[in-house]
């Protein structure tokens, strides 16, 4: 859908993007997630057509977006700023349609959608008696307005409670169930990403370092897996499981409390299991878990 | 579609421009911005139409002359203060609201996002001018017929023209800095150069190059300066050649006809407007 080829931008002497090259395929949601400075926010606007890159070229549907193709471009993005605190003397309804008249959308596009982010009587009070979650919603109402193909969200959930935070990913789900919504999500809540994107991108210094699934990208690091194994009385020390492990390639095998802990590489993981299932009389429980995005964000960085 | 539609404003300027124009000028509608400024000029007329002659120990309705003379004398320290304040902090707090980076993200114009920010403060003031400074004009009408009043909405339009030159100097100071605070600071010291500091220095630079300076150099530096433009369109459209002789006692050169003054005037409109533009797009947009 949206494709960057070595996208640079320099502000006067500093690199804020380095030769960044993506591609955003169509319905599916992209994770980027980096430090504070790390470029992230310049490469968003780019992405909306705020800023231009230096060098590199931006494609959409394989063609490079010249200067007057951006205006149009711009009317199949729906942008989800972060601590936008809109304006206080309007009611979140006038809000809505100030926005549907700059983006040339329209309120009905978002009725049942707005049913559930703000109920009417709030709709009709003025944003300044709005708490920051309620901002919050208003501002992911106002992202849908123009029925946007891309929908870029940056820190989305800053400011939501719980419930805030899962009736807008229940939101985005039942939007993408209808079209083919491609998502962008820029956010320091790792755990979320994780759990939400098909995909992530880790910026650091400018430097797009990583692209890919979690599970490509873990490998891509040699992250080890982290296996926890209950151990029963036949083995109360786990000293057994642990020299098997050991001639499997594990490491940093430790014991405590009955639980005996221990990092494989990878491409051991089936050997690894097949040995340990043939003690299996030697364990009540185990657990395999995969690293998580922070554990490859922080081996990134 | 609704926020536009209610606008009212001339149908052929686009829909973002219609949207944002009506959003400015209905903030200063309903936070009485343009009811208070209106109340506030008329009663500045009036005061100045009825006891601008109190020193002489008269008071009673004054001419036309007369009024506009006293009025310019504070307009100018007025407008300005207002226009620049009214537009000094347009860009600022849209970035503060982080409501810019939603603008810039829509589809539209830096071309429209500012002209359309600028007409709709270009209206809230200018209403309160022409409301402010026309209603209590028609006691000249009633008392010296329509000739005098003619030249009265000269003034009136004059008045509105030297607002619309501040707001678009403000629009330049609102896109040079990105903090309020600067924003304000800078403000002041725009609005004390073009009111005070210019001709405080003309005068000084008049002293210490007598009989250097030609006429046609100091036509030329009070152009420079669009109180001075404002001052001496009025004075002109009076005949009050007399009132700008106290400033500088040349003979009034050719150039100063209405004519080139409007047009000095449009080009303030026009300039100041087009560099905020590009430094707009400069700043927030590559």
């Amino acid at each position: 859908m949206l494709k960057f080829v070595q996208v640079t931008k320099y502000y006067d002497d500093v690199k804020a993007a380095d030769d960044v090259s993506f591609e955003l395929t169509e319905g599916e949601m992209f994770g980027l997630v980096g430090p504070n400075g790390s470029g992230k926010s310049t490469l968003l606007k780019i992405m909306l057509g705020i800023i231009k890159p230096t060098a590199g070229q931006i494609l959409v549907g394989g063609a490079a977006l010249k200067d007057k193709d951006w205006l149009n471009f711009r009317r199949l993005i729906g942008y989800m700023p972060e601590r936008v605190s809109f304006y206080d003397n309007l009611t979140g309804m006038a809000t809505l349609e100030l926005f549907a008249s700059i983006k040339g959308g329209s309120i009905t596009n978002i009725e049942d959608v707005l049913a559930q982010l703000l109920s009417r009587e709030v709709l009709a009070r003025k944003v300044g008696t709005y708490s920051k979650g309620m901002r919050q919603r208003l501002n992911l109402a106002q992202a849908l307005l123009n029925d946007p193909s891309l929908l870029v969200l940056d820190e989305p959930t800053s400011g939501l409670d719980p419930i805030g935070t899962r009736l807008l990913y229940d939101i985005l789900d039942g939007v993408r169930k209808r079209k083919k919504l491609t998502v962008v999500l820029s956010t320091h809540m790792l755990a979320e990403v994780e759990e939400k994107v098909s995909r992530v991108g880790i910026m650091k210094n400018g430097v797009l370092k990583a692209t890919g699934t979690l599970d490509e990208l873990y490998r891509g690091l040699n992250l080890p897996l982290r296996l926890i194994i209950l151990v029963n009385e036949d083995d109360p020390q786990g000293a057994l499981l642990s020299e098997i492990l050991k001639q499997e390639g594990a490491v940093n095998i430790t014991y405590a409390a009955g639980q005996l802990t221990a990092e494989l590489p990878v491409e051991n993981k089936l050997n690894m299991l097949a040995s340990i299932l043939g003690q299996k009389d030697k364990f009540v429980d185990f657990t395999l878990r995969q690293p998580s995005l922070e554990e490859v964000f922080f081996g990134i960085h | 579609m609704a926020f536009t539609e209610k606008a009212g404003l001339p149908s052929p300027l686009p829909s973002p421009l219609r949207a944002l124009a009506y959003k400015e000028f209905s903030d200063r509608l309903k936070s009485r911005w343009v009811a208070v400024i209106t109340v506030c000029f008329t009663i500045l007329t009036l005061v100045v139409l009825y006891f601008g002659s109190a020193a002489s120990g008269v008071v009673s309705f004054r001419n036309m002359g007369a009024t506009v003379a006293s009025l310019t004398s504070l307009v100018v320290y007025f407008i300005p203060l207002l226009a620049l304040t009214l537009g000094g902090g347009v860009i600022a707090d849209e970035r503060d609201r982080h409501t810019l980076d939603l603008y810039l993200s829509a589809p539209i114009t830096p071309a429209e996002f500012i002209l359309g920010k600028y007409i709709g403060l270009a209206v809230s003031l200018a209403l309160p001018s022409l409301l402010g400074f026309s209603i209590p004009g028609l006691i000249i009408l009633f008392k010296t017929g329509v000739g005098s009043f003619g030249s009265y909405m000269v003034f009136v339009i004059n008045s509105v023209a030297l607002g619309l030159v501040f707001l678009s100097i403000s629009f330049l100071t609102s896109v040079m800095f990105y903090e309020r605070s600067k924003v304000v600071g800078f403000t002041v010291l725009v609005w004390l150069f073009f009111t005070i500091v210019y001709d405080l220095g003309l005068v000084g630079v008049l002293i210490a190059t007598k009989d250097v300076l030609t006429p046609s150099a100091l036509v030329v530096m009070l152009l420079l300066n669009p109180v001075d433009v404002y001052r001496i369109l009025n004075f002109t459209t009076i005949g009050e050649y007399s009132v700008l002789m106290g400033l500088a006692s040349v003979d009034v050169p050719g150039i100063i006809r209405p004519s080139v003054l409007w047009a000095v005037t449009v080009v303030w409109i026009v300039v100041p407007l087009l560099a905020g533009y590009y430094v707009f797009k400069k700043r927030y947009l590559s």
